[in-house]
């Protein structure tokens, strides 16, 4: 039963960073140029799924607060200073563009934008960040605390946190590639297609600091697993590329989406069956069964909420089917 | 520095700004339900335009509702990792059952709604709202559960000093919950009322061309408010009986606090048991702010004829009051939370054990961040909601068809 609600968690937080991934890279994107036009086309692209897309964060901090309660406390306040980043992240883009085009004022409006470009960065930054740390462990001593949060500033850190903004901003361009009206495509297409190689260099380097960070190579308890899906990352990544230059967005589309979710498929394997890893004491690292809610709670939650959950993916389908296609003028113009 | 000072008072400031929002979203959307739903059945433009002011507002007021929730959520886990680690097994689930039920949904549907306008069919569109209603509805219902809970514990057993679940429905059941959710969404339908009473007295008072629709406005949101008063008063008076019950030390004087403390002093040792006078004073002056407003009653015979509207002193009178539901919420909400220390858990889980291990500074540092990124955020937000109350039902973006150029022709294409 744990094993199910752990790969629940792991569901919901992997569609956030493709679903919210897209969104941040959009954001980020932004800093492209001032051309008010442009960016309220990119913004309105996103339109309707934005608000349906960083739900999927709330629930996954639900589902890790009903069913493993344990890990909720370790995990955001052991990586309090990356969390707080992500957050803050989350909270400026989430107010950025929805009020944006509120006020009349050019400059007003700028300055919202500012703060959309760097929430996005922020978000991606934390979240990498809390990804990394976990695949290094954390001081988790005896009594189940963590102790202090500076084992979070490490090299490997800081190069997964690079890597994920470089992951969503390929992201990004390509949604827009998908999304945008044809004649606006092929130049984000292009953007998109310079991305992808940048973020496979930063991914590549963040694998390279991994494997000589004597943490990472400590807490991977499935190593095989980590091959493979870092393996899998790059082909996805590959693929992006490939199906950019063919010109099918689509493809490259669900290519970038699988590269966001592979890290977290990754972390969860590769430190199995430990859901927080001890780096002082191993006696103390934290196993998925031990983090659970016990089975009264987990047999409730699974009552009340997995027959909705159908509903759930049912509205989101709604959405997504509802505003499918290319952007073009009949839906209206709100962000 | 205190790390466990710090932490709360950041749940205070986090939280009070959390609530000012959503009290209004939830105040609203009800309000928005009756005027879609009746634009839909009666197919009168005053309704559509009624609708798309309104929805505005209530989009803008939205966005903080949601940032300011987002950081909420994951203050439980920064700030007060103890209540997951004793307490998250029962605590815990009402959260989850309120994301996953509740806000999913709901934000899911208000992205369509809103630019759903012109593009689904009007029957979808109306089922869309009712359903942002419903799910709004369902998150205040879970949370109160949750909180109902912090306030008596119920339901559980602990075994190795954890809690664990023995019986869902008492959580539903708890004395402190019922009245507690009817006095809580009463109040926000009172300031809902207020607001929409309000912003209309505004545009009265300025003599704005839209008089039909102003009007229609301050009718709705006086009758409204004033329903709901009542409603607010007896649920809050029918809460008194719940505390006197199961919370003797909340508001002091209870004889039955004495043997309480005796009994927690041996189980938990010795230590200050009684809450901080600050509850009782904030308990006053909500009750204080419950029976001025009781006098909405007194307008409702103006509304006859427009008097209300022609002798123009009852509009300021409206304006005037508009701050006071939103400083009785506060001190309501500032009651019953002091009046829960020093428990996190009420005579479960004290406070200084439930609060995370992190340093004062930290905490400092996230306590500032926190409450400067919000309250600013609180401020724009409400400048720029004001702005558009003020602007009127001219040309909202909201549900304005795709081609059509803005009110007012600028240079800046001025879509808002
Ligand atoms: C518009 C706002 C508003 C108004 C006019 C009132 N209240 Fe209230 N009150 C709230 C808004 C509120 C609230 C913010 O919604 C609280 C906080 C927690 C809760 O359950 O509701 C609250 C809490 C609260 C509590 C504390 C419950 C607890 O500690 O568990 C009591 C006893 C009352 N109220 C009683 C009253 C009475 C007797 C009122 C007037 C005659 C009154 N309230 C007016
Ligand atoms: C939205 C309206 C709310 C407001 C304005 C509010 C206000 C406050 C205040 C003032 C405190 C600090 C108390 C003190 O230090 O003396 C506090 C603490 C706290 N509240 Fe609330 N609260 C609200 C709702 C909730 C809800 C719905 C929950 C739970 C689901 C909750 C859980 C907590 C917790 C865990 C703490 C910290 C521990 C403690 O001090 O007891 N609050 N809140
Ligand atoms: C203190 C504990 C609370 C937590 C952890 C919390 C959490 C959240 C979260 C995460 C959101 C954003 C959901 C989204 O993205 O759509 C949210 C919004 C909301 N919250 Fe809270 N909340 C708390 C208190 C309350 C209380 C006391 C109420 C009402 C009784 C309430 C009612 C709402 C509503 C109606 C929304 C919908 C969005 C909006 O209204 O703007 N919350 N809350």
């Amino acid at each position: 039963m744990e094993l199910a609600w752990y790969a629940l968690l792991g569901l919901f937080f992997a569609a956030y960073l493709v679903l919210g991934g897209y969104d941040y890279g959009v954001g980020l994107l932004l800093a492209r140029g001032a051309d008010p036009e442009r960016r309220r086309a990119a913004l309105n692209a996103v339109g309707p799924f934005f608000l349906g897309n960083e739900v999927w964060l709330v629930a996954a901090v639900g589902i890790l607060f009903g069913a493993f309660p344990l890990l909720e406390g370790e995990l955001l306040a052991g990586f309090y200073p990356a969390v707080f980043g992500a957050l803050t992240g989350v909270v400026l883009v989430t107010a950025g563009v929805q009020l944006r085009s509120r006020p009349v004022g050019p400059r007003a409006r700028a300055g919202w934008d500012r703060m959309v470009v760097v929430g996005s960065v922020l978000a991606a930054l934390g979240w990498g960040a809390v990804l990394a740390g976990l695949l290094q462990g954390v001081p988790l001593h005896a009594d189940g605390h963590v102790a202090g949060v500076t084992h979070i500033f490490t090299p490997f850190v800081a190069a997964t946190g690079l890597a994920v903004v470089a992951l969503v901003a390929a992201h990004g361009a390509t949604f827009l590639t998908l999304r945008l009206p044809a004649a606006d495509a092929a130049p984000v297409g292009q953007l998109a297609g310079r991305l992808v190689p940048v973020a496979l260099t930063t991914v590549g380097a963040a694998a390279v600091i991994g494997l000589l960070s004597a943490d990472v190579r400590a807490a991977a308890r499935q190593p095989l697993a980590a091959v493979l899906l870092l393996i899998a990352l790059v082909t996805a990544l590959l693929g992006a590329r490939v199906a950019l230059a063919r010109r099918r967005p689509g493809l490259a589309f669900a290519a970038t989406s699988a590269a966001l979710a592979l890290p977290v498929a990754l972390v969860g394997a590769t430190i199995w069956p430990y859901a927080l890893v001890s780096t002082v004491d191993p006696g103390a690292s934290l196993t998925v069964a031990d983090a659970a809610a016990s089975a009264p709670t987990l047999r409730l939650l699974g009552w009340l909420t997995l027959p909705l959950l159908p509903a759930l993916l049912g509205f989101q389908a709604m959405c997504w089917w509802v505003f499918r296609g290319r952007t073009d003028g009949r839906a209206p113009v709100y962000w | 520095m205190d790390t466990l000072l710090l932490a709360r008072l950041q749940f205070a400031t986090t939280t009070s700004i959390h609530f000012l929002f959503v009290v209004v979203t939830l105040g609203l959307v009800t309000l928005l339900v009756y005027l879609q739903t009746a634009w839909v059945l009666t197919n009168k433009p005053v309704y559509e335009r009624l609708t798309r002011f309104w929805g505005q507002l209530y989009v803008i007021n939205y966005v903080l509702g949601i940032a300011t929730g987002i950081v909420m959520e994951f203050q439980f886990g920064l700030n007060w990792s103890g209540l997951s680690r004793y307490v998250g097994n029962v605590f815990g689930a009402p959260l989850a059952i309120e994301t996953l039920v509740a806000f999913f949904l709901e934000s899911t549907f208000l992205g369509m709604w809103i630019f759903g306008w012109h593009r689904l069919r009007r029957g979808v569109h109306l089922a869309l709202l009712w359903g942002v209603a419903i799910t709004a509805y369902a998150s205040a219902f879970w949370i109160m559960v949750a909180n109902s809970w912090l306030q008596n514990p119920v339901g559980y057993e602990v075994r190795d000093g954890v809690a664990h679940l023995t019986d869902f429905s008492a959580l539903l059941d708890n004395p402190t919950f019922r009245m507690a959710f009817g006095h809580v969404v009463t109040a926000a339908l009172l300031v809902g009322g207020m607001l929409m009473a309000a912003v209309s007295a505004w545009h009265l008072i300025r003599r704005t061309p839209d008089f039909a629709l102003h009007r229609k406005g301050l009718r709705i949101g006086l009758i409204t408010s004033a329903v709901a008063i009542c409603f607010v008063q007896g649920f809050g008076f029918a809460q008194f009986f719940a505390i006197g019950d199961v919370q003797p030390t909340k508001f002091g004087d209870d004889p039955a606090a004495a043997p309480l403390i005796a009994e927690w002093t041996a189980r938990f040792g010795p230590g200050d048991y009684t809450p901080p006078t600050l509850a009782n004073v904030g308990l006053g002056f909500m009750i204080l702010i419950g029976f001025t407003l009781g006098m909405l009653w007194l307008l409702l015979p103006l509304l006859w004829r427009d008097w209300a509207i022609r002798l123009r002193f009852p509009l300021w009178l409206v304006l005037l009051a508009l701050p006071l539901p939103f400083v009785a919420v506060i001190l309501g909400w500032i009651a019953r939370e002091v009046g829960r220390q020093p428990w996190a858990a009420y005579g479960l889980l004290p406070v200084d054990k439930a609060v995370s291990p992190v340093s004062p500074w930290l905490m400092l540092a996230s306590l500032i961040g926190f409450s400067l990124l919000l309250g600013t955020l609180a401020v724009a937000n409400w400048t720029l909601m004001a702005r558009h109350a003020a602007r009127g039902a001219d040309d909202p973006a909201l549900g304005r068809r795709p081609e059509q150029p803005p009110a007012d022709p600028r240079p800046e294409p001025a879509f808002a």
